[in-house]
């Protein structure tokens, strides 16, 4: 009896072993987009139907972010605007990993990447040296892409070869520090306007047992970005400067950036969880008044001045309070942060090369289009941008107003193409967040992983 | 004669499918490791030869030394926590006149099964400066003794060392607690004959019949520290800065951030050789006399 309720507990068990390794299949983290889902393109997005060559079903594999609304919303809406424009193309979508590329370099190493993937400035270069990804010049100038982006924008789409090998999907987006104005009215501390004011208002946060500034050390690039809005107050190639070779960490803006921002963790600029802190996780420290100020790429400006959470409440500085007093003024528009050369590219060993090519350089400008409507992007990159569904909260109109006295950009820590420099920084700004790291090691940390 | 090709063929036959799959799986890629670790190389494109600049490279590097550092302080740990806490569990369990201890074996064996992400989440939720159940604790007791346990450079490998060994403990106590259960009982009724007291009996009889088994742990533990990675991933990605990196840590940043896979390989050669070398030294010098009962 008992014999034979074993055997069949053994066949269930075994049953439910293989249904279960069934179920751990790829479907879960793959989606063929279904476009009658989304909203029809826009008539604005002018971009023309392609040719017959596309004229068979074909299913191009993409592997992209598809997480947050800021990726969800803009894939989508590009998804369907592709479905009118190429209808017999139907995507394959498989998200992408956050797994510092490993995905996609042993997806290259392996000769498999996907048609249409992803990419950053540090991945076009190693593609580009290796022969992955294709070089897009003939599908832009056949679409009149480069015609239809603004100035500034254009020089996102060509690589440092003056080659195109990914249509930018975003902007000059520009790192900032965003505070939440009521803190500073409720607790009697003056919005800092310099360097001094921003160590004072740093202290007096502290003293109340409030954050001062939410950072979400967590990922390491936010470090570098602090690092790089110290930089820029009297260099404005910041941390660029390093990847060009036109600066070295050496120098004097380097340390003395790197002096200040020691000098503002010891006074308790941070939280002693920050490095635990996940980026929503210090937006809601932000929203619910734990903590003053927080710094972020542009694109928190839709949530951030959402009324749902801070709304009018909250106000973007920019990098200003960075700067000694005496240079404020004059450093007031070096950004930090920036566009870069990044978006869809193609694989260079795509069984459908062309049509994914076609494919890709409407999609990267579809999907900067629906970052427009659907996320208020207030830094298009075409010069003729859609208006957004839900219009621009208080703080997007004050950035749009202000972007056109931007007089210098630097880059984000995905946009340098040195992945060595990439790393080091990343890693050693992260030390210069314990407080506990000294600026002739940073130097010298830096300078050897260059080596 | 015959008879004795015979048994030789037979080994062969049988042996032969497992020596392949272990030259495939293991030898292969350890000797192709070796030798791309004298090439630069993106683990993409073409690679150049570059004679022992990796390796020179790596020996100046400062992140070389704290991850082997944290690798044997990693090491230390498992060592000490997981062997000796091991030990002192698995002989009480093995007494039969204790109660619950089917229900405490079973308990301290929980941890193995759960999946490194989730006893990750949860230690950082544990060590959370500000609402970790640590910090609250020490509060509730009037210390102020709080701590950013992860966030400090010089002590998060040893909070992250923690997690690792408090989860795999219970591997080393079922294995010790099984090595104590073959020790045939007429030894210490022997002891007992003799005078012996109860911790007479396990120093003098257990101890040194565990000793094939703690080769085993030793080795399960030190090579484990040695080329601990998971924990770090999830919990401090290396972090603070480089604080918690290990051999395996730098290992992936070098080949994965930086696209150094020709330098990742360099420090995966010298992880082999630190764990062969920790290996040989443990049986060497641990239980040198075979054990007969």
């Amino acid at each position: 009896m008992v014999q034979r309720y074993s055997k069949l507990m053994c066949i269930v068990l075994t049953l439910l072993l293989v249904l279960s390794l069934a179920a751990c299949g790829n479907s879960a983290n793959t989606a063929t987009t279904d476009a009658s889902s989304v909203p029809a393109v826009s008539s604005s997005s002018g971009t023309t139907a392609s040719s017959g060559s596309a004229s068979q079903p074909v299913t191009i594999k993409i592997y992209t972010q598809y997480s947050s609304d800021d990726e969800k919303q803009p894939y989508d809406y590009a998804a369907a605007a592709m479905k009118k424009l190429m209808p017999n193309v139907s995507l394959d979508l498989e998200v992408e990993a956050q797994d510092d590329n490993q995905k996609i370099k042993t997806y290259a190493a392996a000769g498999n990447l996907p048609d249409i993937f992803a990419v950053t400035s540090d991945l076009v270069t190693l593609f580009k040296k290796s022969n992955n990804i294709l070089q897009l010049d003939s599908y832009v100038k056949q679409y009149g892409i480069a015609d239809k982006l603004t100035e500034t924008s254009q020089s996102l789409l060509f690589d440092q070869d003056g080659h195109v090998y990914a249509v930018p999907n975003v902007g000059q987006w520009a790192a900032n520090l965003f505070i939440n104005k009521d803190l500073f009215t409720q607790n009697n501390i003056k919005v800092p306007t310099n360097y001094n004011e921003l160590l004072a208002a740093v202290k007096a946060f502290k003293a109340k047992n409030i954050i001062p500034l939410a950072i979400f050390a967590k990922e390491k690039w936010p470090a570098v970005q602090m690092f790089d809005m110290l930089v820029t107050r009297t260099q404005p190639l910041g941390v660029v400067g390093l990847d060009t070779g036109k600066t070295q960490i050496s120098d004097y803006v380097y340390k003395n950036a790197a002096t200040k921002f020691i000098e503002l963790v010891k006074a308790g600029l941070i939280s002693k969880d920050a490095f635990n802190t996940s980026a929503d996780q210090a937006l809601q420290q932000l929203y619910t008044g734990k903590a003053a100020m927080f710094i972020g790429g542009s694109w928190a400006m839709s949530d951030i001045g959402d009324p749902k959470n801070l709304g009018e409440k909250a106000d973007i500085l920019y990098s200003v309070p960075f700067a000694d007093a005496a240079d404020a003024d004059a450093t007031k528009w070096n950004m930090s942060g920036g566009g870069f050369n990044q978006g869809f590219a193609v694989s260079a060993v795509s069984k459908n090369k062309d049509i994914a090519g076609q494919f890709a350089v409407q999609f990267g400008y579809a999907f900067a289009e629906g970052r427009v409507v659907k996320r208020a992007d207030p830094n298009p990159i075409m010069k003729n941008p859609p208006p957004p569904e839900a219009g621009y909260n208080t703080m997007q109109k004050k950035y749009i107003a202000d972007s056109a006295s931007f007089t210098s950009m630097t880059a984000f820590p995905w946009g340098i193409t040195n992945a060595k420099l990439g790393t080091a920084l990343q890693d050693d700004c992260q030390k210069l967040l314990t407080g506990d790291y000294t600026v002739d090691q940073f130097v010298q940390d830096i300078s050897n992983s260059l080596k | 004669m015959n008879k004795n090709l015979s048994y030789k063929i037979s080994v062969c036959v049988f042996t032969l499918p497992t020596l392949i799959l272990f030259t495939v799986v293991v030898c292969n890629p350890i000797l192709q490791t070796i030798y791309k670790s004298f090439f630069d190389w993106d683990g993409i494109s073409a690679a150049s030869f570059i004679n022992i600049q990796n390796y020179v490279k790596l020996f100046h590097d400062s992140d070389f030394f704290t991850a082997s550092n944290n690798g044997l302080i990693f090491a230390a740990f498992l060592v000490i926590y997981q062997t000796g806490l091991a030990t002192i569990f698995a002989i009480l369990f093995a007494n039969k006149d204790l109660k619950g201890r089917k229900f405490f074996k079973s308990a301290y064996f929980i941890p193995v099964v759960l999946s490194v992400t989730v006893v990750s989440m949860l230690w950082l939720t544990v060590y959370n400066t500000d609402n970790g159940i640590i910090n609250k604790v020490l509060k509730l007791m009037g210390s102020p003794y709080r701590q950013s346990w992860l966030s400090n450079m010089k002590t998060g490998i040893y909070a992250v060392a923690f997690v690792n060994a408090w989860q795999y403990m219970g591997i080393q106590m079922i294995l010790i607690f099984a090595a104590i259960k073959s020790i045939p009982e007429h030894y210490y009724e022997a002891a007992s004959i003799d005078g012996a007291s109860s911790f007479q009996k396990h120093i003098h009889v257990t101890m040194p019949m565990l000793a094939e088994t703690y080769k085993f742990c030793l080795v399960l533990a030190i090579t484990g520290g040695l080329k601990a990675f998971e924990n770090m991933y999830i919990m401090t990605q290396g972090g603070p800065g480089t604080a918690t990196y290990t051999l395996t840590y730098l290992m992936y940043s070098a080949a994965f951030r930086s696209n150094q896979y020709g330098y990742a390989c360099s420090a995966a050669t010298i992880l082999v050789v630190q764990c062969l070398v920790f290996t040989i030294l443990v049986n060497r010098f641990v239980a040198r006399e075979k054990i007969k009962y």
